[in-house]
């Protein structure tokens, strides 16, 4: 049946959209509903050969119907492989925007997989990565193409935080003696029971840490 | 109709330009952030906003290191400040990137049609816009495409009743607050006539095709401003 | 994604928003003149009183730099006369918004929320603004030694809050309206809160009533053959 193929990736996109991680790219897939795209285009070709260029689909009914047929399902092949692509495209446009290095990650799960030797994060090809090799080259020109766009409005930090703003600034105590620590405003000597207010970015380590405690 | 048409209109209003721009961008990021199609960019608004965010940084980082008191509180204010701003920048270019990048070969085709005076896209958002769609062409191509039949390869077929070309739904429902009385509004298709007055907040949807994102009506969610009729280009 | 966020504001922005609405405050320090982004701050001299956004004023509340004067709808006198009105006067429809001030003239585009000076010292007493909800739940938490009776307000707040979102719910089934209908009175929170469920009701409704119209197109062509029209509608949103 044509156009099962292509159902199949197109559920394999609509798994990816909720997951967190990229799965294996379906070269095999891919390959196939392609193969598909060009057996159903030989067919047109085979149809039509007789007519010699002066087909008349109204004298021909059910062989435009035929055609028609083929035409769809290479209309929708070519919808689902779009799909499949850019619904993988869209998450590792997501992970460059969130800072992830896509392609060290993928090279440590490659290692980790070789060295295990288990199938669990091998790809479709038997490579190990979850990416085709046109993913990476698209990863890498992508990443160049966003750092550019950055790169314009370095004043608002454009990869920063969709949150809006909240206590920027926020009062703490500290519980134990931290000594000296840098902050925008110069340095701040920290010692038992003092308290300050000061730029939240600066002291979120130490409050994990349990040197400060926020106050409310 | 353009933010900066307006504002240039209100020369004579006693508020200052910088709260007329804080208004206008709270408004254009509002409006970006909830309307399903792309808004026009509003380039000298964010030239200003933009330039003021810059000198404000600089005065911040002249100032930074003074340990004295008073200069440190009025420090924490202005950087507070500024961080609101920042945050109304990045949220609204992140909005318009959004669209840019769910529906690219759409936007890029109003964009080309749309006034010179009035571009719809920043020229840095047309740069990021052809870039990326380049990227995408070059990856469908060497992963797919380029082994399918000559007639079959293009992105921006529309033909056969399947498009490559995504839209956004122009049609979804919107809230708009009514800026202006705007009179009777006919619904498609039905005897239906509102009266839409000043003041009213609606929720309206199949309001004659494309009349929720033409230019009668900028919307920013419960504060959607509309303007009536003659006020439009 | 560049903007991993679902449509329409989130809460956050919405409370973001109301941060811009001027309250009035009475300092309890000297500040000078500050030249602010979003226009100059005048000086602040105690214990004269100034109005400033929101944001601002409850920087100067944490720090005890100022205290701030709730607005007069905010008091418990004026949350009770329009919750009696939600409950009894109007139990289908919002009580309405405060009274908008002379529109501008026809050059300039009017000011709406958060830049209407609704929540300042002198804002009406007997109408609840745009950002009633949020802004009220701010004072209180930033602010209750500022209110006469924190506690009563806060009971008041919470009274208008389950009257008003039982009206919301029930105004579901004014939803099937088409076209459009009117939410005159409805809070900014309110809105965000129900905004997807009313906007998902409304678009699935109207695709609903888009397709058993196409459906009936379709019977009304006789040998009209229009495969495509199958095919758009079992097309997965794969955007």
């Amino acid at each position: 049946m044509y156009g099962e193929i292509g159902n199949k990736l197109v559920q394999h996109a609509k798994r990816t959209q909720s997951l967190a991680h990229l799965p294996p790219y379906q070269t095999e897939l891919v390959r196939a509903v392609t193969r598909e795209v060009r057996d159903l285009d030989k067919d047109v070709a085979t149809i039509l050969e007789p007519f010699a260029g002066s087909f008349n689909p109204s004298a021909e009914p059910a062989t435009a119907c035929a055609l028609l047929v083929n035409h769809l399902c290479m209309r929708r092949d070519k919808r689902c492989l779009l799909a499949y692509h850019r619904t993988r495209t869209d998450k590792l446009e997501e992970m460059c925007w969130s800072g992830i290095d896509v392609l060290e990650r993928q090279q440590q799960q490659s290692q980790k997989g070789a060295g295990e030797g288990s199938g669990a994060a091998m790809g479709a090809d038997g490579t190990g990565s979850s990416l085709s090799p046109e993913e990476e080259e698209y990863v890498r020109q992508y990443s160049d193409l966003l750092a550019s766009y950055k790169g314009q409005w370095t004043d608002i930090d454009l990869t920063g935080s969709l949150e809006p703003p909240k206590d920027l600034f926020i009062d703490v105590r500290v519980l134990k003696d931290a000594g000296e620590i840098q902050t925008e405003y110069g340095a701040i000597t920290l010692t038992k029971n003092s308290q300050f207010y000061v730029r939240q970015g600066d002291v979120e380590r130490l409050i994990a840490q349990g040197y400060l405690q926020r106050l409310s | 109709m353009d933010i900066d048409d307006l504002l240039a209109e209100v020369a004579v209003d006693t508020t200052p330009q910088e709260t007329r721009d804080l208004q206008a961008l709270t408004r254009a990021w509002v409006a970006e952030r909830v309307a399903p199609e792309m808004l026009a960019w509003p380039g000298s608004l964010m030239e200003r906003v933009l330039e003021r965010v810059r000198r404000q940084i600089e005065l911040v980082e002249d100032q930074t290191g003074s340990m004295d008191p008073k200069t440190n509180f009025k420090l924490i204010v202005i950087q507070t400040e500024l961080e609101r701003f920042k945050f109304l920048v990045r949220s609204f270019l992140r909005s318009r990137l959004r669209k840019i990048d769910a529906h690219p070969l759409h936007i890029l085709a109003l964009h080309t049609d749309a006034d010179e005076m009035h571009p719809l896209l920043s020229p840095a958002e047309h740069q990021y816009l052809t870039s990326h769609q380049t990227l995408l062409s070059t990856h469908y191509a060497s992963s797919f495409l380029s082994q399918f039949p000559s007639s079959l390869q293009r992105l921006d077929d529309t033909t056969g009743g399947i498009s490559m070309v995504d839209k956004p739904d122009e049609d979804a429902a919107v809230f708009v607050r009514v800026l202006r009385d705007v009179g009777e509004v006919a619904v498609e298709g039905t005897e239906k006539r509102f009266e839409m007055k000043r003041g009213d907040v609606w929720k309206m949807y199949d309001i004659t095709p494309g009349v929720a994102g033409s230019d009668r009506w900028a919307r920013d969610e419960g504060q959607n401003a509309v303007h009536s009729g003659e006020r439009t280009k | 994604m560049a903007l991993p966020l679902p449509p329409g504001l989130t809460p956050p922005e919405i409370a973001f928003i109301c941060e811009m609405e001027l309250v009035t405050i009475i300092p309890r320090q000297r500040l000078e003149g500050l030249e602010l982004l979003g226009g100059p701050l005048k000086p602040l001299n105690p214990p004269q009183r100034a109005s400033l956004p929101l944001w601002l004023a409850l920087l100067l509340k944490r720090q005890r730099r100022a205290n701030i004067i709730p607005p007069p709808w905010l008091s418990p006198d004026s949350l009770a006369a329009i919750l009696q009105f939600e409950t009894e006067s109007s139990p289908d429809a919002f009580s309405p918004p405060p009274r908008l001030p002379p529109p501008p003239s026809s050059t300039t585009i009017p000011l709406s929320s958060p830049f209407l000076p609704s929540s300042t010292a002198d804002a009406p007493a007997d109408a609840l603004p745009y950002h009633w909800l949020e802004l009220g739940s701010m004072l209180l938490e930033a602010a209750p030694d500022d209110f006469d009776d924190a506690d009563e307000v806060r009971k008041l707040l919470r009274g208008l809050r389950e009257a008003r979102m039982a009206k919301l719910r029930q105004g579901v089934e004014v939803l099937d309206a088409g076209g459009g209908f009117k939410m005159n009175g409805v809070g900014g929170m309110e809105l965000g809160e129900a905004r997807s469920f009313i906007t998902g009701v409304v678009d699935g409704l109207r695709k609903i009533g888009k397709s058993r119209e196409e459906a009936r197109r379709e019977r009304e062509r006789e040998n009209g053959y229009s495969p495509s029209q199958n095919y758009e509608d079992d097309e997965m949103d794969m955007r």
